[in-house]
């Protein structure tokens, strides 16, 4: 009887922390629920797309505020700093390479993403709404790619950027007014450079964040979709007399079933 | 009172829900587990790349990734192939199927907007509940369609050679003979350096160029003879001659500036009959 007192005791202990947290903060339920939360028993790896893009979103912004640490944004130093980071700074190559390669990979796994969603038919009532704000998040990804593209200023970097600019340009009513606003004077410069720097690693990078927030709100609100050839129920039609579990999905549907 | 549709698609949500609360598997740890391998392959396939890209290239020497870095910006050079981020490739090779000027919108503007309208307004499209990739041959389709031509002009953009400034540049020859200058290697010096410079983004040249930014058509801008040194000079500092609307243009260079005026005064405009 001691023992198992000294154990409750011992166990409050543990926890008081969380105790402490959660009596301030109420979060302690949400982040249960966001764990132990059920999701179809039939998950797949495809489904994994999701998580591992977030997982190269992460690994952009840490790299980037690192970056952001020793890059100069002046047309003047940029190239020098990008020349300092790759070759003295210690593992900045390693940094720089990460944040180089990672943006490429965040736009395969978005499109990849995409892909899958849109083979699970994942876009249907409910999740529309979810599948909108992906598509934000893949124009604000691309945006994130055009503006990195100039920040190492060299003749690759610079070569595109104008092409990109004239591109913009091309559209009507508001193209020459974007393009103006890019490039910020009458040619590439310093001025295009910092806009570009500001986009970058600000406006957009926190556009993306409040999109993820609001995506990931919506999959754990409205639960993973089930593979669409599941053969768990999740969410087909109950007959009278049907087996039930693993089988579920080997019965014939009723006619009226097929005509939706 | 809502449609039949409605109905089913909210008891059909409804079914998923107590469904998965009955017969599910918690997130932690089933899903994470996946999740965390997945995510684990992904931070090792960044880091392995970044790792080969620098082992194997040195500095503005390329390797199996290509180099660290070109050489720095020159907005002087006239002879560099632009090249985006791969993932623009399909829009760079758009520029190259639609012929600049009159067109280059749809190519530029028109069909990346016309897609991300579709991509948008695609759970607003395809509205039955119907799930099964094999059922849904419509969307199968489109998918393929999209996909294939996406790559196939990827892959296009990946091996142009040309770019758009090199596309102009191939029209200086053209040019030559329709103001007659093709024996003065200065001016067709300057005539290629106007087509690569992106003159033309603001200016028209015998039909060639956008003009949609309000700059004049410059086809017979050498007709009054003021002379080779007053368009170099013009270019050099445009303020100074009153236009606060162009930029000065002398990064290019006092030889390349003296070509470029030496075009402008031999362009008098085409020659009659």
């Amino acid at each position: 009887m001691a023992r198992s007192a000294r154990r409750a005791q011992l166990e409050a202990a543990a926890l008081a922390p969380l105790d402490w947290v959660e009596e301030r903060t109420g979060l302690v339920g949400g982040v249960k629920y966001l764990l132990f939360r059920n999701v179809p028993r039939d998950v797949n790896w495809m489904q994994t797309l999701g998580s591992a893009t977030l997982t190269a979103f992460l690994v952009q912004a840490t790299t980037g505020v690192f970056l952001a640490m020793y890059y100069k944004p002046d047309p003047d130093r940029a190239y020098e700093s990008i020349q300092h980071i790759t070759n003295d700074v210690t593992l900045g190559w390693l940094v720089r390479g990460m944040h180089k390669w990672g943006a490429s990979l965040f736009i395969i796994l978005m499109f990849l993403h995409m892909a899958r969603t849109f083979l699970f038919g994942a876009y249907k009532y409910p999740r529309e709404l979810n599948w909108i704000l992906g598509v934000l998040l893949l124009v604000t990804g691309m945006a994130e790619g055009f503006t990195g593209y100039l920040l190492p200023w060299d003749q690759t970097a610079y070569w595109a950027t104008v092409v990109g600019i004239n591109l913009n340009a091309t559209a009507p009513i508001a193209g020459p007014f974007l393009a103006q606003f890019l490039q910020g004077g009458a040619n590439i410069g310093s001025d295009t450079l910092s806009k570009f720097y500001s986009i970058h690693m600000l406006l957009l990078p926190g556009g993306i964040m409040a999109l993820i927030g609001l995506h990931m709100y919506l999959v754990v609100r409205l639960g993973v979709t089930s593979p669409p050839w599941s053969r768990v129920a999740a969410g087909r039609p109950r007959h009278e007399g049907a087996p039930g579990g693993g089988r579920e999905g080997l019965i014939r549907e009723p006619a009226s079933e097929e005509a939706s | 009172m809502a449609s039949k549709l409605k109905q089913e698609q909210r008891a059909e949500f409804k079914r998923y829900k107590e469904d998965v609360q009955k017969e599910g598997k918690p997130f932690f740890p089933y899903a994470v587990f996946h999740d965390t391998i997945m995510s684990l392959v992904v931070v090792a396939v960044i880091i392995g790349l970044a790792v080969v890209w620098k082992v194997t290239a040195d500095g503005t020497e390329p390797g199996l990734l290509g180099p660290l870095y070109t050489d720095k910006a020159d907005p002087g050079t006239t002879n560099f192939v632009p090249r985006p981020d791969w993932f623009f490739y399909f829009l760079f090779y758009l520029l190259r199927i639609f012929k600049w000027p009159e067109t280059v919108v749809l190519g530029t503007v028109g069909i990346p907007t016309l897609l991300l309208i579709l991509l948008v307004g695609l759970p607003f499209l395809d509205r039955r509940r119907e799930r099964r990739l094999l059922r849904r041959p419509v969307a199968l389709v489109a998918a393929v369609l999209v996909v294939v031509s996406m790559g196939v002009l990827t892959w296009k953009g990946a091996t142009a050679e040309e770019a758009l400034g090199s596309e102009l540049a191939a029209k200086v020859p053209a040019w030559s003979q329709a103001q007659g200058f093709a024996g003065n290697p200065k001016a067709v010096a300057g005539a290629k350096l106007f087509a690569q410079s992106g003159c033309l983004n603001c200016h028209v040249y015998l039909g060639n160029g956008a003009g949609n930014l309000g700059a004049p058509d410059l086809s017979a801008v050498g007709a009054k003879n003021r002379g080779a040194d007053f368009f170099k000079s013009y270019v050099t500092n445009p303020a100074q001659y009153g236009n606060r609307v162009m930029g000065s243009y002398a990064f290019l260079g006092q030889e390349n500036l003296a070509n470029l005026g030496a075009f402008l005064d031999a362009s008098k405009g085409p020659k009659k009959g």
